[in-house]
């Protein structure tokens, strides 16, 4: 004998005039690179390591935001966002300013700076998984929302306290250069990082 | 630069407003009415009122030779009102929606009127002599969210429309025994109703709050809430566009925008000032801000030693910092032309959520 809980069914999927189906892929530009895998992201951390090392860090910044794997699968963000936050915490305090100068000029200089944006809130939103395993995932609203960006905040307590004080004073910085339009276009934009 | 005309109409946010052709009449949507003043001396008095949506109404329009009025509201009604000797009359036009009329603009030859609503649809709206009743027909097809804003060519065929899916696309509204056929253009030839003359989307992907062609109708402008204004110059039928340039601003999302000439655009939104771009089919630029700002420091006013020690006594400070330097004091929502001669603006008007309706000179 079936029992069937008519109040757990989720009607909005059901729906096809639902939010909830909405296409999300049809959020996406045309011109979108290439899907990288987690090998690209691994090759172009070696690179931008090195060019760290060689004390160019404002190089080894540049190449890893126009190297973003905005098209690839979750595997190869991930180990970007890592080669990212090695990068940010590389470069010293005082530098900031005028590495970020730098970067965020010349051609394609506000793509960059939304990108940096991007990862500086999946940082600040995954600091703390990052040393450990993997947290359960907290969502916030009862069904996946297909807004990946949205995630169980975390407040940096413990070993991501000093990843996320990094972090804000570079959100700090790039807010006065890119301003706030970049913060909103981090929720707007579906090339997420 | 002269300054703004400020007409503080009511502490409530403003959703729309519109000036009569002689300027003296001003729509204003508030709640669930529409409220029109009159001009007297600098100042606007409130004159009457039109009642009859049961929702918040979201967008009004007059039309400048008939003036008759179009209201649309969340009620999911639109009326059009005439005035007669004994008041303004609505007629009930049969929208066929089930989510709420979001905006809605007379077409140049007023012969139509476009509804965008929640229901996914755009209702084009047009006079049965007949049955004597307003009916639309609906464009549909590839709209997959709520319209939020529409703007008309020059035509009145063309159809510009912003979504909530990103997308700003242009649809051919012709309607057979009401539109003479258009002249071909870049956007098409052939136009049966429901065509789809170019569907745009910015790579930042926000939900579009404004759109307007350019007084030609050569060129699409829309902006959204990624902060970003983007401009579409279309090359021939069913071709990419000659070029989509894209501005995005580090300013907070634009709400709304207008053409002034074909190489000038004003913006404004939640900055709660109005930004002019300038720019041609090679690049566009921001060109800073319409609001005059020096005037307004140099104005800071002497407190006495009374008065802010009263205001320490009271509040725990010296000067409450409850102020914008900007004219406007919230968010900006509808920027519409005041004045304008063969497509160059030379006043503009903005109302928005602080209940203020500005005219400015452009």
């Amino acid at each position: 004998m079936s029992q069937l809980n008519y109040r757990t069914i989720n009607i909005d999927a059901l729906d096809p005039e639902s939010s909830t189906n909405f296409p999300m892929e049809s959020l996406l530009p045309a011109n979108l690179p290439q899907a990288a895998s987690a090998s690209d992201a691994a090759s172009a951390a070696t690179q931008v390591r090195q060019m760290l090392r060689g004390g160019d860090p404002e190089g080894a910044l540049q190449t890893v935001l126009d190297t973003a794997p905005l098209g690839g699968d979750d595997r190869a963000k991930e180990v970007h966002l890592a080669t990212v936050i090695d990068v940010l915490q590389g470069i010293r305090q005082g530098e900031m300013t005028r590495i970020l100068e730098g970067v965020c000029s010349g051609d394609g200089g506000a793509e960059r700076a939304d990108c940096l944006m991007k990862y500086l809130y999946k940082g600040m939103s995954s600091s703390a998984s990052g040393s450990g395993a993997q947290s359960p995932k907290k969502s916030v609203s009862p069904q996946a929302t297909g807004f990946s960006q949205i995630q169980a905040r975390n407040l940096g307590e413990g070993g991501g306290g000093q990843q996320m004080s990094v972090l804000l004073s570079w959100h700090e910085k790039l807010v006065e250069i890119a301003g706030t339009g970049s913060i909103v276009r981090v929720m707007t934009d579906r090339r997420t990082v | 630069m002269t300054t703004p005309q400020v007409h503080h109409l009511f502490h409530a946010p403003i959703a729309d407003h519109s000036f009569s052709t002689d300027k003296q009449t001003l729509a204003v949507a508030r709640e669930n009415n529409v409220e029109l003043y009159q001009q007297s001396g600098n100042k606007f008095a409130l004159s009457d009122e039109l009642k009859g949506h049961e929702k918040t109404v979201t967008s009004v329009d007059i039309a400048p030779n008939s003036g008759r009025i179009v209201t649309c509201s969340q009620d999911r009604n639109a009326y059009v009102w005439e005035k007669t000797p004994s008041g303004w009359k609505p007629t009930l036009v049969l929208l066929r929606i089930n989510r709420a009329a979001t905006f809605v603009r007379w077409s140049p030859s007023e012969q139509k009127f476009a509804v965008g609503s929640g229901a996914r649809v755009i209702a084009v709206c047009y006079f049965e002599e007949e049955n004597d009743w307003w009916i639309s027909k609906h464009l549909k097809k590839p709209i997959r969210s709520t319209i939020t804003t529409l703007a008309w060519h020059p035509n009145s065929v063309l159809l510009a429309a912003g979504s909530t899916d990103s997308h700003a696309r242009v649809f051919s509204s012709f309607i057979k025994g009401i539109d003479t056929r258009p002249e071909p253009s870049a956007w098409g030839e052939r136009l049966p109703f429901n065509t789809i003359c170019g569907e745009y989307l910015n790579d930042t992907a926000g939900w579009i709050q404004g759109v307007a062609f350019s007084p030609s109708g050569n060129a699409l402008a829309f902006t959204g809430h990624d902060s970003s204004v983007t401009v579409v110059y279309p090359s021939a039928p069913e071709q990419p566009p000659r070029a989509m340039l894209n501005i995005s601003t580090r300013m907070l999302p634009l709400n709304s925008l207008i053409w002034n000439g074909e190489t000038e655009i004003i913006a404004a939104g939640h900055d709660c000032e109005p930004f002019r771009f300038r720019g041609d089919e090679n690049g566009w630029q921001l060109a800073g801000s319409l609001e005059n700002k020096a005037g307004d420091a140099g104005g800071a006013r002497e407190e006495s030693a009374l008065n802010m020690f009263r205001q320490m006594d009271l509040k725990g400070q010296a000067s409450a910092d409850t102020k914008l330097k900007s004219t406007h004091q919230n968010t900006v929502n509808t920027i519409r032309v005041h004045e304008e001669a063969n497509g160059a603006v030379s006043s503009f008007s903005t109302s928005g959520v602080d209940g203020r309706v500005v005219v400015w000179s452009a």
